[in-house]
C-alpha cells in the first residue's frame, strides 16, 4: 500500500507558471462573454429568443464567474499587500503581518487557480451516466468462460460496495457454468465515469480448475463498458429499424392462432439486434415503427414491458457509443494516448494468481492482494490512479489546443 | 397516453360533420349506439377480471400446475407437427398465464418454495381449482384457444375480453393502426374525422384506432353478430370509449348508409380465407367463428365488397385499410382498383407484415 501511495503523490499536477498565462487568456474571454451577455439581458427591448438564450448561456457561465471573481479579488489583496510591504519596509510588525497574510493570499490564490483549471478542463458528459457492462470470455476455453464470470461477480461486489444497481440483463453459460457472455446495467450517481477505464482485456494467469498437471496458463476476458443512453441521445428512426418475427412459415393472419409474440428488431444501419420474448402482446414492435423519438417509446415501455425495457437499454447503449466512437474519432487526434479512449483490444490489466498480484498496465500500478480485488474491494486503487491520470492527459491537451 | 374526451353525446359531434354537408339527411338522433347490453352474460368477463372468490390451498394449486406441466409436455411438437399448433414450449408459458390471470396475487407461486409448502396455506383464486382442471384439460384435449380459456387477448397495448363467437384479434392486426396513425400525420383532419371499422368482431380496431383520433374524431364499428356486438362494446366500456365508438349490428355498411361520403377513413379485417382452405386449418382456429373467417372461393369476396363500397362511402381525400390472406389477395384487390375501379382511388399501396408476408392494402379516396 505505501507503494501505491507514494506513487500516486508523485502524479500531483504541478500548475505551471506557462499554464497559468494560457488560462488567463481564457478567463478574460469568459469575462468578456459574460458582460456582453449580461447586456442583452439588460437591454429593455431583446427580443424574447434571444433574452433566453443569453439566459441560458449565463447560467452556465455564473459557477465559473463566481470563482474569476473571487480569483480577481485574491489578486488585488495580494497586489495591495506587495505595495503594503513595499512602502512600510522599516516597520517590522507591519512587514511580519502582510508577510503572513501574503503567503496566505497566495495559497488561495494557487487554490482557485487549480480548481478553475479544473473546471474549464473538457468534461465527458458521459460520466454521470450509469452503464452497461459486457464481459466475453476471450482466448483459453473453458477457462476463459470461468474467468469471465469471476470478473463479471467482481463487478457486480464493486457495485453493491459503491451502492449501485446491478441488474443483470443477459447470461450465456459454458459447459462449467462459467460465463462465455454476460452482461449488466449498472446504474447510479457517476457509474460511467468510474467504470469507464475497465473497458479492455483483461488477462488472467492461474492454474485452472480444469487443468490437472498444473501448469499456468494464460487467458482473456474481454470488458466493455458503455454510457448508458438517455432517451433523448439516441434517434431511432423507422427507416433504420427491420422487424422479424420468428414465425416458421405458414400464412399466419387469419390462418393463425398463436401466443408467440417473439419478435426481433435489426438496427440496420449498425446490424445490432434485440430480440424481445416472452410477452402476450406483439405491440412493442408496433411502437418501435412508430416512433421518432425514443422518449416516447420508452414512457409506453416503462409502463408496458419490463422486459423490454432491459433490451432497450442495452440497444440504446449500444447505438449511443457508436454514435460517440464517430465522434471521438474526429475529436481524437489529440487524446489519442488517453486512457479510456475505450479501445477494446487493448491489454489493459493481468491478474496473476500464482503471484497474488492485480497490474494495470496503464499507469503500471500493482496491487499486492489479488483477492481483494476480485471481492470488488480495491478497484478503487486502480480507477482513483487512473481518473489522476486522465486528469493530467487533459491538462496536456488543454494547454497544446490553446 | 390518455386523452382527454369531452363529455358531450355522439349526436351532438356528429352533428356538424353530417348535417352541414348533407342537410336533406336524416336527424341526428338516429346516430346512437343500438347496442348497449344492461346486463352482460358472464362468460364475456374475462378471467382476470373476476372477483376473486374462490381459494385453494397452496399444495393443491402445485399439484394442479404439475400435472398441467406433464400434460403440456406430453404433446410434445405433435401439435405443431400436425397442424403449425403450439408446442410445448408455448404450451407451458401459457399456463403460467393463465395461472397469472387466475391467482389474486400472481407472485404467489414465483416465492414459494414447493418442499416447504404447508397444507394448510390458502390462496386466493378467480376461478376455483376444478374450474382451472376443466379449462386446463379443454386447452390439451380440445385445442380450445388459450385466449378464449382466459377470457381475454393481450393486444396492443390493450387488454381485450373475447369469447366464443368473437374472432380473436391477431397480433398482424396491430398494424393496422400504425397505418392509420401514418395517414393522420399526413394529414391532421383525418384525425377528426368519422371512421369506420367494419366487421369489429371484439372492437379491437375500433378501440386502437379511437385511441389515436384527435378531440372530434370518432368511429362506428359494425358486425354482423349479435355476440360481437356484445363483446365489442363491452370492451369499449372497458376503455371508457363509449363517447368516441358506435357499435352496429348490421352487415358492412348497412348500419352507416347516413354517412355516405363523408367517412374519413374504413379499416376492416373482413374474412379472407378460401372456404377450401377451412377444414385444414389449426385446431384453434377452428372454435373461433367462421362468420368471421370464410371469405368464400378464393377468400376475396368481401375484399372486393368492401373496395366497391369505399368509392360511395369515403370523402375525397379519405383513407382505407384492409388486411387480406396475403401476396395474391393484395395484388388482385390493387389491380382490381386500377381497372374496374379506375380513378377512385389514389396513392394505393401493399404493406407486409413483420413475417414479411404482404398482407395489408391502403389507399386514399382520389379527390
Amino acid at each position: 500500500m505505501i507503494n501505491l501511495t507514494l506513487q500516486i503523490a508523485a502524479l500531483q499536477p504541478q500548475v505551471s507558471i506557462d499554464l497559468i498565462k494560457i488560462m488567463d487568456q481564457r478567463l478574460l474571454a469568459i469575462e468578456k462573454r459574460s458582460a456582453f451577455l449580461q447586456g442583452i439581458l439588460d437591454q429593455p427591448e431583446a427580443p424574447p429568443e434571444e433574452y433566453s438564450r443569453a439566459n441560458k448561456e449565463l447560467r452556465k457561465l455564473s459557477s465559473t464567474i463566481t470563482l474569476i471573481n473571487k480569483l480577481r479579488i485574491k489578486q488585488e489583496e495580494i497586489g495591495s499587500l506587495k505595495s503594503l510591504m513595499a512602502e512600510c519596509q522599516e516597520d517590522n510588525d507591519m512587514q511580519d503581518m502582510a508577510t503572513e497574510e501574503l503567503g496566505q493570499a497566495m495559497e488561495e490564490e494557487k487554490r482557485l487557480q487549480t480548481v478553475l483549471l479544473m473546471s474549464l478542463m473538457p468534461r465527458d458528459d458521459a460520466d454521470e451516466r450509469g452503464c452497461i457492462l459486457e464481459v466475453r470470455a476471450g482466448t483459453g476455453g473453458e477457462e476463459a468462460s470461468l474467468f469471465a464470470m469471476d470478473v463479471f461477480k467482481m463487478y457486480e461486489r464493486y457495485s453493491l460496495k459503491k451502492g449501485w444497481k446491478f441488474e443483470v440483463v443477459e447470461l450465456a453459460e459454458s459447459d462449467l457454468k462459467g460465463f462465455k457472455e454476460a452482461s449488466a446495467a449498472i446504474t447510479g450517481a457517476g457509474v460511467y465515469g468510474k467504470l469507464k477505464f475497465e473497458s479492455g482485456i483483461h488477462r488472467v494467469q492461474r492454474v485452472p480448475v480444469t487443468e490437472k498437471s498444473g501448469r499456468v496458463h494464460t487467458s482473456a476476458v474481454s470488458v466493455a463498458i458503455l454510457p448508458q443512453a438517455d432517451e433523448v441521445d439516441v434517434q431511432l428512426r423507422n427507416e433504420d429499424l427491420r422487424i422479424d418475427t420468428y414465425r416458421s412459415g405458414g400464412s399466419g393472419g387469419q390462418h393463425a392462432n398463436t401466443t408467440n409474440s417473439a419478435v426481433r428488431i435489426t438496427h440496420i444501419p449498425t446490424g445490432m439486434t434485440v430480440a424481445i420474448q416472452d410477452e402476450r402482446s406483439q405491440h412493442m414492435v408496433v411502437i418501435l415503427t412508430l416512433a421518432t423519438s425514443l422518449f416516447a417509446l420508452l414512457l409506453f415501455i416503462v409502463f408496458v414491458l419490463k422486459n423490454k425495457a432491459k433490451a432497450l437499454k442495452v440497444l440504446c447503449a449500444r447505438l449511443y457509443e457508436v454514435e460517440r466512437s464517430r465522434v471521438h474519432m474526429n475529436r481524437s487526434k489529440l487524446r489519442s494516448d488517453q486512457i479510456g479512449s475505450g479501445d477494446r483490444s487493448e491489454r489493459i490489466r493481468t491478474y496473476n494468481f500464482p503471484q497474488g498480484r492485480v497490474t494495470d498496465h496503464r499507469v503500471g500500478i500493482t496491487y499486492h492482494s489479488i483477492n481483494d480485488v476480485m471481492q470488488g474491494e480495491t478497484l478503487d486503487a486502480f480507477v482513483d490512479a487512473l481518473l489522476l491520470q486522465q486528469e493530467m492527459d487533459a491538462i496536456a491537451s488543454f494547454s497544446s489546443t490553446i | 397516453m390518455k386523452l382527454s374526451l369531452t363529455r358531450t353525446s355522439l349526436s351532438s359531434v356528429l352533428a356538424p360533420l353530417l348535417c352541414n354537408s348533407h342537410p336533406s339527411r336524416r336527424p341526428i338522433s338516429s346516430l346512437s349506439v343500438s347496442h348497449r347490453p344492461t346486463s352482460l352474460s358472464p362468460e364475456t368477463t374475462p378471467l382476470f377480471l373476476r372477483p376473486p372468490t374462490s381459494s385453494a390451498s397452496l399444495s393443491d394449486l402445485l399439484k394442479f400446475r404439475n400435472w398441467a406441466e406433464t400434460l403440456s409436455s406430453s404433446t410434445g411438437a405433435s401439435f405443431s407437427a400436425l397442424d403449425n399448433g403450439p408446442d410445448t414450449h408455448l404450451l407451458l408459458r401459457e399456463l403460467t398465464w393463465l395461472l397469472e390471470d387466475a391467482l389474486e396475487n400472481p407472485k404467489t407461486l414465483a416465492y414459494c418454495i414447493p418442499s416447504a409448502v404447508s397444507n394448510d396455506l390458502l390462496v386466493s383464486l378467480r376461478a376455483d381449482l376444478e374450474e382451472l382442471y376443466t379449462l386446463w384439460k379443454q386447452r390439451i384435449d380440445e385445442r380450445r384457444p388459450f385466449q378464449y380459456i382466459v377470457g381475454c387477448e393481450h393486444w396492443r397495448d390493450l387488454v381485450l375480453g373475447v369469447r366464443e363467437g368473437v374472432l380473436i384479434p391477431r397480433p398482424e392486426t396491430e398494424h393496422v393502426v400504425d397505418l392509420v396513425s401514418d395517414a393522420i400525420k399526413g394529414n391532421d383532419e383525418l384525425g377528426d374525422g368519422l371512421w369506420a371499422d367494419l366487421g369489429t368482431g371484439s372492437g379491437a380496431l375500433a378501440i386502437g384506432i379511437a385511441r389515436i383520433l384527435r378531440d372530434r374524431g370518432m368511429v362506428i364499428a359494425t358486425d354482423l353478430s349479435p355476440v360481437a356486438v356484445e363483446v365489442a362494446s363491452f370492451n369499449v366500456q372497458r376503455y371508457n370509449l363509449q363517447d368516441k365508438v358506435a357499435i352496429r349490428q348490421g352487415s358492412w355498411f348497412g348500419p352507416l348508409k347516413e354517412a355516405e361520403g363523408d367517412l374519413v377513413g374504413l379499416v376492416s379485417n373482413p374474412p379472407y380465407i378460401p372456404t377450401e382452405h377451412i377444414d385444414g386449418l389449426q385446431a384453434e382456429v377452428k372454435h373461433e367463428p367462421r362468420l368471421a373467417l370464410d371469405g368464400g372461393t378464393d377468400g376475396i369476396g368481401d375484399l372486393l365488397y368492401l373496395c366497391n363500397g369505399a368509392v360511395s362511402m369515403l370523402k375525397p381525400g379519405g383513407f382505407f385499410a384492409f388486411e387480406t390472406n396475403g401476396e395474391k389477395q393484395c395484388k388482385f384487390l390493387v389491380d382490381y382498383m386500377e381497372t374496374k375501379l379506375k380513378g377512385s382511388f389514389n396513392d394505393v399501396n401493399i404493406v407486409s407484415d413483420f413475417a414479411g408476408i404482404q398482407r395489408f392494402v391502403t389507399g386514399f379516396r382520389s379527390r
